[in-house]
């Protein structure tokens, strides 16, 4: 799967370019608006990761210029301003999904996965590891034959769990992404630490393959 | 004690004009005194010129007139000793039968020498003022005069004044509506009177400079929080591809979680205060009808795990329907923030009641601290001492946000040890 970054701060650019790398992606990245509009225009691309502010111009008409092309690329903006009014027109204008400065890597994982998902003509549409499967547009998950009814709250947990499985989630990631935006970390690292008591509960009874392992105090890792 | 302009002139008006009519009364009366005693001795002068030239034409009247009678004048033989030609004149007290008491006579006293140089002494008199029932009369009419017009001084000035102050009290009135950084700006009273004119255009200069010092530090804390934005996200994704690092033991892993942990506090706080400048720069501009009923069941729904989790008893009273007119993702910050807040400090097993009438929502919780300090929890970075975790700007959000909106208020409540916080809206 190709990626393109459109990211001015070099910095930010390498780091999510290092980590993408690690999850097979292509990666591609572009630090002024003139060449990411180039590389917008001229190559396919799974997903194209853009900056808002750019040295030469403003994200967002690379955005216009797409549209206007008549190109069809799946967009998610990634803005350190977090301004309601950049959301909404970066949504209007066609992007798929924004994300606010800083975020978490995973979290991003999550967010393109989930736009190249749904952008996906054919092929394959659920999230599946041993013999435990998510399908994310029915919010279903099955262990073997069998579905595993979950709470939206473990159902969450277990997505992001699905998006990358064998590797460390922290518990303040997850934390993040299934209390949402203003959270205070205390009570909630507990909340979590609960959920997955229940969902490895769960999944145990269900007969399924996999198991969350915590690791050190750090996180949980699916196994 | 302070005293409006108006009881503060008067108090000296009085005191002024007292003075001011006693020092005329008293210059009035010496130069009336005065043109009078000078008329009288005229005519005295003028009655002695005439009397010499009779007793020169008509000698009998020497030996005829040795007392007062009906001419009111007498001539009496003088001796050299006594002899003056000078004018004298005097002030004497002469019994009138009329009065039947003593009166003031004005005398004139000379002497003069008849046809054949003997000399006599002239005395003619005439009766004079009676100063006294004079001074009574002036005194009186006086203490009238005064009266008058220190009545009708206070009468003017509470009229004059009281029109004359109106532009004033309006601008008083406007200042005490404005809010500084709201949305009501400061509105200008037009007068006739220059002064006050003069004090709408500094009022207006300074409210002007103040905004700008003001919009230049919100714009600082909004470009801060901006420019912080892109080293927290470098740090922490480098920490992240750290923390995927599967080769790092226990001990780093741990403490780069640590590390990420405290900036993960640093992001929320940035967050917070950027959500706070851009509600305060008014970024958040569209307004709908916004249905709270229906925005609380949804958070509560968001929220129900984590209230199951704490044990706590939430209950959503919906006694009518609550919609006011405003920008659905305030909306939506507010409320969460409310019940957040309401979840976080109720203790395991507590119970959260929100009430939702026409015109207030009421979210109750019960709550391990006594009464919070309704002074002080809007403010931001107020913390409650036990609070190590919150950043203090949760609830100053909720009151920009509230303060966006005339209509809406909020307000904080202790009852039945239970913390309220009642959000209200005014009709309109």
């Amino acid at each position: 799967m190709k990626v393109l970054i459109v990211e001015d701060e070099v910095e930010i650019a390498a780091s999510v370019r290092e980590f993408l790398e690690k999850e097979n992606f292509l990666v591609e990245c572009a630090t002024t608006y003139a060449s990411g509009l180039d590389k917008a225009l001229n190559y396919p691309y799974d997903c194209i990761l853009l900056d808002i502010m750019l040295p030469g111009g403003v994200g967002l008409d690379i955005l216009r210029e797409l549209k206007e092309a008549g190109r069809k690329q799946a967009v998610l903006i990634l803005s350190a301003k977090g301004a309601v009014e950049d959301k909404v027109l970066g949504l209007e204008i066609g992007a798929d999904d924004y994300l606010a400065k800083p975020f978490h890597l995973s979290e991003l994982l999550a967010r393109i996965k989930s736009i190249i998902r749904r952008n996906a003509q054919h092929g394959e549409k659920l999230l599946t590891y041993k013999n435990v499967s998510l399908n994310p547009e029915r919010r279903q998950v099955t262990v073997g034959a069998l579905e595993l009814l979950l709470n939206r709250k473990e159902y969450d947990i277990l997505y992001y769990f699905l998006l990358r499985p064998q590797r460390l989630m922290e518990k303040t990631a997850l934390a993040e992404a299934v209390w949402g935006d203003y959270i205070d970390q205390s009570d909630n690292l507990d909340f979590i630490y609960s959920q997955i008591k229940n969902l490895r509960r769960k999944l145990r009874g269900a007969g399924a393959d996999v198991d969350i392992q915590a690791v050190y105090g750090v996180g949980y890792k699916l196994i | 004690m302070a005293v409006s302009v108006k009881s503060y002139t008067n108090r000296f008006l009085v005191i002024a004009i007292l003075a001011i009519i006693a020092v005329w009364a008293s210059l009035f009366y010496a130069v009336l005194m005065d043109e009078v005693y000078d008329n009288i001795d005229d005519g005295l002068k003028n009655q002695k010129l005439e009397i010499i030239r009779e007793a020169y034409s008509n000698p009998d009247i020497l030996e005829n007139s040795g007392s007062f009678g009906i001419n009111q004048f007498r001539i009496l033989p003088a001796g050299d000793d006594k002899f003056l030609e000078k004018n004298h004149f005097s002030k004497e007290l002469v019994y009138m039968p009329y009065d039947d008491e003593d009166e003031p006579y004005r005398i004139l006293r000379t002497g003069f020498y008849s046809k054949d140089r003997k000399p006599y002494q002239l005395e003619i008199r005439t009766s004079t003022v009676e100063e006294d029932d004079f001074l009574i009369d002036l005194a009186f009419s006086l203490a009238v005069l005064y009266v008058v017009i220190v009545l009708s001084i206070l009468v003017i000035n509470y009229v004059v004044l009281n029109r004359a102050w109106k532009p004033f009290n309006k601008i008083l009135d406007n200042l005490s509506r404005y809010r500084f950084g709201s949305t009501v700006p400061f509105v200008p009273v037009t007068s006739q009177i220059k002064e006050f004119n003069q004090l709408n255009e500094q009022i207006l200069r300074m409210i002007d400079r103040n905004e700008q010092l003001f919009q230049q530090q919100k714009r600082f804390i909004e470009n801060a929080s901006h420019e912080l934005q892109t080293p927290l996200a470098i740090t922490i994704n480098k920490l992240d591809l750290l923390v995927d690092d599967e080769s790092l033991g226990e001990v780093p892993l741990t403490k780069i979680a640590e590390a990420k942990q405290s900036l993960l506090r640093l992001v929320g706080l940035n967050k917070s205060l950027l959500t706070l400048s851009r509600i305060e720069n008014q970024q958040y501009h569209q307004v709908e009808d916004v249905n709270f009923n229906q925005l609380i069941k949804n958070l509560m729904e968001d929220l129900v795990d984590i209230v199951n989790f704490r044990e706590i008893e939430a209950d959503i009273i919906e006694e009518d329907i609550f919609i006011t007119r405003c920008n659905k993702d305030l909306a939506h910050i507010l409320l969460s923030n409310l019940l957040r807040n309401a979840i976080k400090y109720s203790p395991k097993g507590g119970k959260i009641l929100v009430h939702i009438g026409r015109r207030r929502i009421a979210i109750r919780n019960t709550g391990t601290s006594e009464a919070l300090n309704p002074d002080y929890i809007f403010e931001r970075f107020h913390k409650n001492t036990q609070d190590a975790q919150s950043n203090g700007l949760g609830l100053s959000i909720v009151r920009s946000i509230v303060e966006n909106y005339p209509q809406m208020h909020i307000s904080y409540t202790f009852e039945d040890n239970m913390h309220v916080f009642s959000l209200l809206q005014s009709e309109n």
